[in-house]
Formats: C-alpha cells, structure tokens, sequence
C-alpha cells in the first residue's frame, strides 16, 4: 500500500533528513518542521517515478524547503550544539573516546569551508552519496560536484595535517 | 586547468567515483608518481576522518504531532494544499500501488519481519517499468502464488523474496536451432532447498534452481591439462523420465589450483551487524566461517572487515593474514548493535579493496548478510553500478545469505551475478566450511571470466530441445560473440553442468503452430555432419582480459541406455528430477520420488565429502512431507 512505503521511508529517512535540514536552517526545531513538510509533500506525489532514487528525491525537496525557511530567518549556525538523542549505540566507550579528538578537528575543520563545500562534503561522507546523488539534491552537475568535494577535501586534509601513507584507518584507531 | 583537472581526479579516484578508461588512467599515474600516491592516501585519511565525524552526528525524530499529521496527509493525500512550497513536479491523479509494494524491499531494513506482507489489491504497471524495477530486484513474486491447494503445510510466512521464473519450454529445431545461455556456479538454491527439507517445510517453487542444485555436487570430470582454462566434456543417454526423449549432459571443469600456487588475495568481508543478525544461524556462524577461511589464508593474503547496519566502518583495516591471531581477535569481537542510521557501508568496502589492491591477485568483496542491504547506497540503480564498475576494475563480489525468514535471494544472487562473482547459502558449518575452505579456490580464484555457451543442434537428429534450468542465465543469439555482454565466471576447481532434454527426429512431439514464412523457403535437412547431435560452441576471457577466445566441441549421436551412462550422468539427471518435481515442473514427466532415490542410490560412486549420500537422504524427507503433491 502507498500508506505503507510512506510510513516506512518516514522510519528509514526521518533521522537523516531532520539532521540535514537543521544544519541548514541552524536549529532542530525548524529542521524537523522542514521534515514534516517534506513528507507531505511524499504523501501526494506519485511513487512510481522516484521509486528507484526516493532518497535523493526526499533529501532534495528536503533541502530545497529548508533553503526557503532559512532565508526568512537566521543564517546558517552549526548543529554541534543542538541537544538530541545519540545514535550509534554500537560504539565502545575507548571507541568514542579515541575518535572525539580527531573527530573534533574534522568537524572544525568542516565548518570553515563555504556552504557549498560543506553541503557536498555531508551528502558524501554522512549520507553516502555518489557525485551524481548529490548533483541531483543540490541541482549542481556532477563536475561541479567533484570540484567542489576535491577543494573541500583538500582543505580538510591540509587543517588536520595529515599527510599519512600508511594503510587506512577507521575514524583515528591509533593501531591502523 | 589541467593540473586542477587532475587533482579533482586524484581525489574521484580516491572515492571510487571514476569510470574505466579514467581510472586506468590515474592508476598508471600511481604506479609512476610517488607524490601521487601520497596525495590520495592523504584523501582517503581526511575522507575516513570525516565520515566518522559525521557518522556520529546525532539524528532526531518527528514530534508526535507531526507524526500524526503526516498520518493523515497519507490517507487523504488532496488536502492540506496551502502548507506546503510546491517544487514543480507534477501531482498524480492517482497512486501506484504496485509500486509501493516494491519500494520497501529497499527500505525494509528498518521494518521487522512481518508475515503475508503482500496486499490482496494491485493496479498493473507497463511492462517496461516492471521489468526495470524487477531487474532491480524490488518487484516480488507473491509467495502465496505458489502453493497448490491442500497438499503439505506452506512455508511460514517470512519476509524472504525470491524472483518468478518459469521452466524453459521445449523449443523446436527449425524454429530456433542455437540455444544460448551463460554459465552459473552459484549453488546457493541447494542449501536454501535443504533446510526448508530439513525443518519440515515445503520448499517455495521459485527458491527451486535446477542448475544450482546439480552444480552444487562435485564431479569427476577430469580438469584440463593444458590450453583453455576448463575442460570441456559431452554425454548422451536415453532420459529416464521421458523415454523417448534424450538426455545431453555438457560439463565444464575449471583447472585447479594448489593452495600453494593460488594468487595473493585482498579480502574485504562486508558484515551486517544489524539486530537481526544475533541468531545462532547468522553472526555466530559468520564469525565461524570467517575463521575457518582465515586458516586458509598465508603471509600474502590480507583481510579486512567493514561492519555496517548495526555498528559502521572498519572493524579491521587490511592486515595480513600472517598476523592470525589480530584477524581473529577482530572477528571474535564483533557483535550485533541494533539498527543505526549509519551510512558507512559498501563504498567504505571497495575503498579498503582498493587500497590493499594486489595487481595479478584476487582482490574481492564478500558480503554475508540475511537479507539487510542498507549498505549505505540508497539507490539500487547505482549500487548495482557500483559493483559492476568495481568488477570491471577487478574488484570482484561474492554474496554469502545466511538465516531464515529474512533473506532477499533474488538481490543477493543479482548482486554477485554483477559483481563477477559467485552467491552461496551458508546454512550450516559444513555449508560454511564446504564453501568458504573445500571451495575457497572456486569461491575466489576466478580462471575464466564471462564464458557463454552456445549449442547449435542438427535438425536431421533433433526435433527439439529444452535446456533444464538456467532460465535467467539465457542469452540472445547475438550476445553470445558480442564481448560486451557480460556472463558468469568459472572459478578455480569449479565444475558446470548443463542438461538438455532431447526430442530426436521422429518421435513424437507436440510442435507449436507456427505460420510458414512468406518471404524465406523452409528450412532444409541438415546436408553434413550428419551423425552429429549437436554443436557446442564456447567462448570465454581470461580473468583480466577483455577480448574472448572460442572454443569448439562436436557430439557424435551413440545410443546408450540410461542405465549403461557413466554414474556422475546419472546422478546428474537424477538431481535435475528431483528438482523438477519439487518445482512441479510441466515437464517432469513420468519421474517420482522413488525413482529419484533408485537413481542417486545406483550412481553414489566415491562421494566425497558425503554429499551424494545427503542428498539421498534429503530426498526421502521430501517424501515425508508428502511431495510433490500432484
């Protein structure tokens, strides 16, 4: 039923979405509203066309909406502070622990960069998206795309000096 | 800029976002320029960086009320109109439900299983789309579909979906005198048929493939000596459930090799660490078959472990497997978590493959799930692309399915048929073992890659054919020279089998009607090669090269009574039987169960590893619960 694949992408998308649109909108409150909106907004378009890319139709029209809300209110403020629930329940306490510092520095290192460096650098690295999602939930092409992830990267490696060639880490385990 | 060029492509390499031609490109820049190689372990530390400090951003939910608003928005979808920016897109008039079916089979990662999950209403889709959305492995074959009236109890309701497929039908000669199809070696579908037998349950008709089931047994054709990657062998006796009809049984062995001689490997396990995963059938058993081909593994090979749907990243980053006993503490430790809405997953995979990638090697990813693909790519279309890319480059897939009541067959097997690789059921430590050490040089040693077969039959000998099982494996004429269509791949030590039911010249046979041509006379008899049945033509590459080589063998038509065939024939064919009545097959004929055990009983031969001995004992629990029932 159609009631049932919307309810369903409310349980898969809803987290995701919601923290997306508040880094945007600069609060958790506005985020979610933008959500809600967004699902609405679901809830009257046909499911056949966007079956096969319903996560970049969502996060598109989620963006698209909290661009809009933002515009009327305040600039853009970082999520960091936003008090909510934790995720990843997964995670040992040395875990988190070892990964606070360099996570910290990345996230620092995130905030510095322009907007359209940073929406690029969160759809690849926390939504997982190809170039050519995210072209298509910022209405960028995919060139601009890659620019903007090779820039943006780049100034994330010089700020946090890694110039590492050994084999790769997960998240800043100091036995790699 | 060109320069500037060239560091966005670094950094594309780095992500895994290049096509072919380019990525060749960067990867001979990398074997020259140390300075490059450099900058894109630089990327791929900041990228790791990154995707852990965004992973653990934390996520939040809608408010009750907003909840219920979308709640009500979903059952009356034409109200409400003035909330909302409209972004341009069209408002359908009406609601595709079919659809909505199909969607969740992605997005079921979050929902627990629930039973009869296919709704009784259903508006028809245009053929394309469905095919397009089948292809992608959303659309699914209602299981209620299935089960005949009375007979023995279905199987219990469960989430798992498997693909439709009908039996080939007989195709007459002059109608269509070449059959074309490609080589399968996934033997899951055998393991999936035992243990639905094995608890009492009545196998679904679709989780029922016949070339799965006879690949599944070892064979004693010999492997090549030299030349071609695989031997090539041909056979024919009298069918024993039509007989009037003949029996072709075309084997392919793959050459062997030594444990010794085998090609460094760079594996990559992708485990689902989800919540569903904590049964002793699942996690457990996949940190024992870890274990047990981690043994296997020498000084030259490396493994590593990425975790997603419970926990996410790397549980083990590659590390060689002369370091034992740090792999097995990582698998040791690995436990379920829940579900998170972590977004590391199968890019993070190919990533870790590709930084440990050995040129001339076996650099492959395995992933074992029970049916959870929230893998961290959300669009199905581009998963699948993703996996054939990293194929082309020679990262390899094989998918392993473990546990019940949540596995996605269809997916699992499309995945690896694009991944160049092979699907297996792991239902049990013999099956992990038998898979993942007995078979660990088919299951990562690729000889041969996109090999197809093409038969052409001599109308002067043959009425008709019917090729037995291989239904989503057929290929269209003119794929069969066309390198650019992509086939299965033969692994080291690893046998095909292929059966065709014969209808000889004058017998009997029910040929369709088919109008005469206007424009063409009719076929002609065959004028030479008269005692021949058939033509076998085969073409394949080798693993790393793009252009196939052919190769050819003739069949001289002998009579020889089923009983006087070799014994690997007749198990051959009893096994296809078997497989037909458990698929209540039209074409079955006049073969029962009973007939099937006096044949696998009479041809158990060697059986090494007991495997033939199973089956016969798998048979007669398929008596006992009443089947086939018709």
């Amino acid at each position: 039923m159609h009631t049932e694949a919307i309810r369903t992408a409310i349980d898969t998308y809803q987290g995701r979405l919601i923290r997306f649109a508040a880094r945007i909108t600069g609060d958790l409150e506005s985020g979610r509203d933008v959500v809600q909106d967004t699902f609405l907004r679901l809830c009257r378009q046909d499911l056949e066309p966007i079956a096969d890319h319903l996560a970049a139709w969502l996060f598109r029209v989620c963006r698209n909406r909290a661009l809009d809300v933002r515009k009327k209110e305040r600039p853009m403020v970082q999520l960091a502070q936003a008090a909510t629930e934790p995720t990843d329940p997964g995670a040992g306490p040395d875990r988190l622990v070892e990964r606070d510092d360099l996570s910290r520095r990345a996230l620092a290192a995130l905030a510095e960069l322009s907007p359209a460096q940073q929406e690029v650098l969160v759809l690849r690295f926390q939504e997982e998206m190809s170039y050519r999602e995210i072209a298509e939930v910022t209405g960028r092409s995919v060139s601009s795309v890659g620019v903007l992830i090779h820039v943006g990267l780049q100034r994330v490696r010089t700020a946090l000096g890694v110039h590492s060639n050994a084999p790769q880490g997960g998240g800043g385990r100091i036995d790699g | 800029m060109a320069e500037q060029r060239d560091d966005d492509q670094l950094t594309a390499y780095t992500l895994g976002e290049l096509e072919a031609a380019e990525r060749e490109r960067v990867e001979a820049l990398l074997a020259t320029s140390a300075e490059a190689r450099e900058t894109v372990e630089g990327t791929r530390a900041a990228a790791a960086a990154l995707r852990a400090a965004l992973g653990s951003e934390p996520t939040a939910s809608l408010t009750p009320a907003q909840r219920a608003r979308v709640e009500r928005a979903m059952r009356h979808p034409k109200r409400d109109w003035g909330r909302l920016v409209l972004m341009g897109g069209t408002l359908a008039a009406t609601i595709a439900v079919v659809v909505a079916i199909s969607t969740p089979s992605l997005l079921r990662a979050r929902i627990p299983a629930r039973s009869a999950s296919v709704p009784a209403q259903s508006r028809v889709i245009p053929p394309s789309d469905l095919e397009r959305l089948k292809a992608l492995g959303y659309v699914v074959a209602s299981p209620m579909d299935s089960s005949p009236a009375g007979g023995p109890p279905a199987s219990e309701p469960s989430n798992e979906t498997y693909a439709e497929r009908r039996d080939n039908a007989f195709v007459p000669v002059a109608l269509e005198p070449r059959s074309t199809f490609s080589v399968d070696v996934d033997t899951a579908s055998y393991s999936l048929v035992r243990r639905y037998l094995t608890t009492g349950q009545r196998p679904p008709l679709d989780a029922v493939r016949i070339e799965e089931m006879v690949n599944y047994f070892q064979y004693g054709d010999p492997p090549p000596v030299d030349g071609p990657p695989f031997a090539v062998r041909l056979d024919v006796a009298d069918c024993p459930w039509a007989p009037a009809h003949r029996l072709v049984r075309i084997a392919l062995k793959g050459r062997e090799v030594a444990r010794g001689q085998r090609p460094p490997s760079n594996l990559v396990f992708l485990l689902d660490v989800s919540g569903s995963m904590d049964e002793p059938d699942k996690l457990p058993l996949v940190k024992r078959a870890l274990g047990l081909l981690v043994e296997e593994l020498g000084e030259r090979d490396r493994v590593a472990i990425v975790v997603y749907a419970g926990a996410e990243g790397i549980a083990l980053p590659s590390t060689s497997a002369a370091d034992r006993g740090r792999i097995l503490e990582a698998i040791e430790s690995l436990a379920t978590a829940g579900a998170t809405h972590g977004s590391a997953g199968i890019r993070l995979a190919y990533e870790v493959a590709r930084g440990a990638f050995v040129r001339g090697g076996v650099n492959r990813v395995i992933l074992a799930t029970d049916g959870d693909f929230n893998v961290g790519v959300t669009n199905a279309g581009d998963l699948a692309r993703l996996i054939e890319e990293q194929a082309k480059s020679g990262v390899f897939l094989t998918t392993l399915g473990f546990g019940r009541g949540n596995l996605n067959d269809q997916t699992l097997e499309t995945l690896a048929d694009r991944g160049n690789g092979n699907y297996a059921y792991i239902d049990g430590p013999s099956e992990a073992r038998r898979v993942l050490v007995e078979q660990a040089g088919g299951t990562l040693v690729t000889i041969a890659k996109d090999v197809k077969l093409q038969v052409e039959f001599n109308p002067a000998r043959v009425q008709a054919y019917r090729l037995i099982g291989y239904e989503n494996r057929l290929l269209a004429t003119q794929d069969f020279a066309d390198d650019a269509k992509d086939a299965g791949e033969i692994g080291a030590g690893h046998g095909v089998t292929a059966l065709y039911e014969i209808v000889p010249a004058g017998a009997a046979f029910a040929a369709p009607a088919v109008d005469p041509l206007r424009y063409q006379a009719a076929p002609r008899a065959a004028t030479a090669h008269g005692s021949e049945l058939l033509l076998l033509k085969l073409r394949y590459k080798q693993p790393d090269g793009a252009t196939s080589a052919p190769l050819e063998v003739a069949l001289a038509d002998r009579q020889q009574r089923f009983d006087q065939a070799p014994a690997d024939f007749r198990f051959a064919a009893a096994v296809a039987s078997f497989g037909m009545q458990l698929r209540a097959s039209p074409h079955r004929g006049s073969a029962s169960l009973a007939d099937v055990l006096a044949w696998a009983r009479a041809s158990l031969g060697d059986d090494p590893g007991g495997q033939r001995r199973e089956f016969v004992r798998l048979v007669e629990r398929a008596q006992a619960v009443g089947l086939p029932d018709r």
